[in-house]
């Protein structure tokens, strides 16, 4: 499954990382085009991970 | 040979004189209720009994008359919160009663809920001390819940009014939020609760759950002795998965509670813990997302700043260039205006023309015979050219 393989810790924390860039001043507009289209992906992924189904672990068999 | 004998009901009768005449009060007595029936007639039925390192050393027949036991049932429960039931330990008053039919038994006609607060209460304190001296109580707080929880193993009666609740809540929440909910059913009252409990909880430790979660979930409010439990206390405390407990009992904490890595009252608190966690992760989101937009919009109005003071500065030094150029344009039109050839005949002078009509500034292209123009202020005239005297340095016509 595709969720299985999004880390959402790392995405929260690239988000973090892009907030901070495009903050500073010193980033440039020509990356800064990027950096929202990047954020907007991540944004919506880290969304659909919270309201996701994850791989079930099967309960044990009841004897 | 006759022996002397007495009828059974004399040597009873003579018995219960004896018993009377020795126990002619009312006296208090510390007891553990063994049996323990109320029956359809409104009067209660019980054993009291009394054991020694496990072993019964003493055990009686008492009862409860019917205009007694609801009173005291009520009085004893609401003062304790407990359950007037087997199991519990109790002062009460008693009269020492003898039946020839029904041999000994004692009439119970009060009872002391303090004695048993006080007993449960000593009882609570030296468990917490042996689950304190044995570090129980901090195990679970090592263990940390992941920050979203998402597999969760619940043990609870599946009947429980608060499993639905609790099921409701977290899995129809608003947010859409997504969990893993196992059910592992258990006894969540009475003597057999403290065993079922622990070992649904050995079932469900065997998988790996981010939290287990003991939940009551409704029933009496007067049978939670088994959450002081110190068999389940240990085993919820060594258990490798946070516990959370949501037992639900206001007016006290279980030692459940107290070993358990965290807990909660009721049903609906123990979901929310789960989906504040995740509430929690969205509103991280909404700030990132926001400080981006925020920084971008910034961004943008610094440029549109720029871009005006540009605008402004452009508009200032261009007005300067055109002020310069229309004052050259005012002093050229001077300059022009006082060089006007007309202004120049009005003083005297003449402008000549040659054949071609062209102006002449020297003698040189003339001969004689030459039709030429004269041209005065207030007029011109034709001439015709008789002689032509060149000076040696300039030709003036």
């Amino acid at each position: 499954m595709q969720e299985e393989k999004f880390d959402y810790a790392k995405a929260v924390k690239e988000l973090e990382e892009i907030a901070a860039k495009v903050e500073d001043p010193a980033t440039k507009l020509d990356d800064i085009d990027a950096l929202v289209t990047r954020s907007n992906a991540l944004l919506k992924a880290c969304r659909a991970y919270l309201r996701s189904v994850k791989e079930r672990i099967d309960k044990l068999e009841v004897e | 040979m006759a022996k002397e004998y007495w009828a059974l009901s004399e040597l009873l009768a003579r018995v219960k004189e004896g018993v009377e005449d020795a126990f002619p009060d009312r006296y208090w007595v510390k007891a553990e209720i063994g049996s323990w029936s109320p029956r359809a007639n409104g009067h209660c039925y019980l054993n009291l009994t009394e054991s020694e390192k496990g072993k019964p050393v003493a055990d009686i027949r008492a009862m409860i008359w019917k205009w007694n036991y609801p009173q005291l049932k009520d009085f004893f429960e609401q003062e304790t919160g407990q359950k007037l039931q087997a199991g519990i330990t109790v002062l009460v008053r008693v009269q020492v009663h003898f039946s020839e039919m029904f041999g000994m038994s004692l009439f119970i006609d009060d009872i002391d809920p303090a004695f048993t607060v006080g007993e449960q209460a000593l009882a609570k304190k030296k468990a917490i001390e042996k689950l304190t001296a044995g570090g129980y109580l901090e195990m679970q707080q090592e263990l940390v819940l992941p920050r979203l929880p998402y597999r969760l193993a619940v043990i609870t009666s599946k009947t429980a009014a608060g499993y639905g609740d609790f099921r409701r809540h977290l899995l129809e929440n608003e947010a859409g939020y997504a969990f893993q909910l196992d059910l592992y059913e258990a006894l969540m009252q009475g003597d057999q609760a403290p065993a079922s409990i622990i070992s649904a909880l050995l079932e469900a430790q065997e998988r790996p759950y981010d939290a287990i979660l003991i939940l009551r979930g409704g029933g009496s409010e007067m049978d939670l002795a088994c959450f002081d439990d110190y068999d389940l206390a240990v085993a919820i405390a060594i258990c490798p998965v946070p516990v959370v407990t949501a037992i639900g009992h206001d007016r006290d904490f279980h030692i459940a509670d107290l070993v358990a890595n965290r807990y909660v009252k009721t049903p609906t608190a123990l979901a929310d813990l789960f989906l504040d966690a995740y509430a929690a992760e969205d509103a991280l989101l909404d700030g990132l997302e926001t400080r981006v937009r925020r920084a971008v919009a910034e961004r943008l109005n610094a440029m549109a700043r720029k871009v005006d003071a540009l605008a402004q500065r452009l508009r200032f030094t261009a007005g300067g260039r055109i002020d310069r150029e229309l004052a050259a344009l005012a002093l050229k039109e001077a300059l022009i205006k006082s060089s006007d050839p007309r202004k120049i005949l009005s003083m005297g002078y003449a402008l000549v023309t040659g054949p071609e009509g062209k102006v002449l500034k020297g003698v040189a292209p003339l001969a004689v015979g030459d039709r030429i123009g004269v041209r005065f202020a207030d007029g011109a005239v034709k001439a015709t050219v008789e002689d032509v005297e060149s000076d040696a340095r300039s030709g003036r016509a």
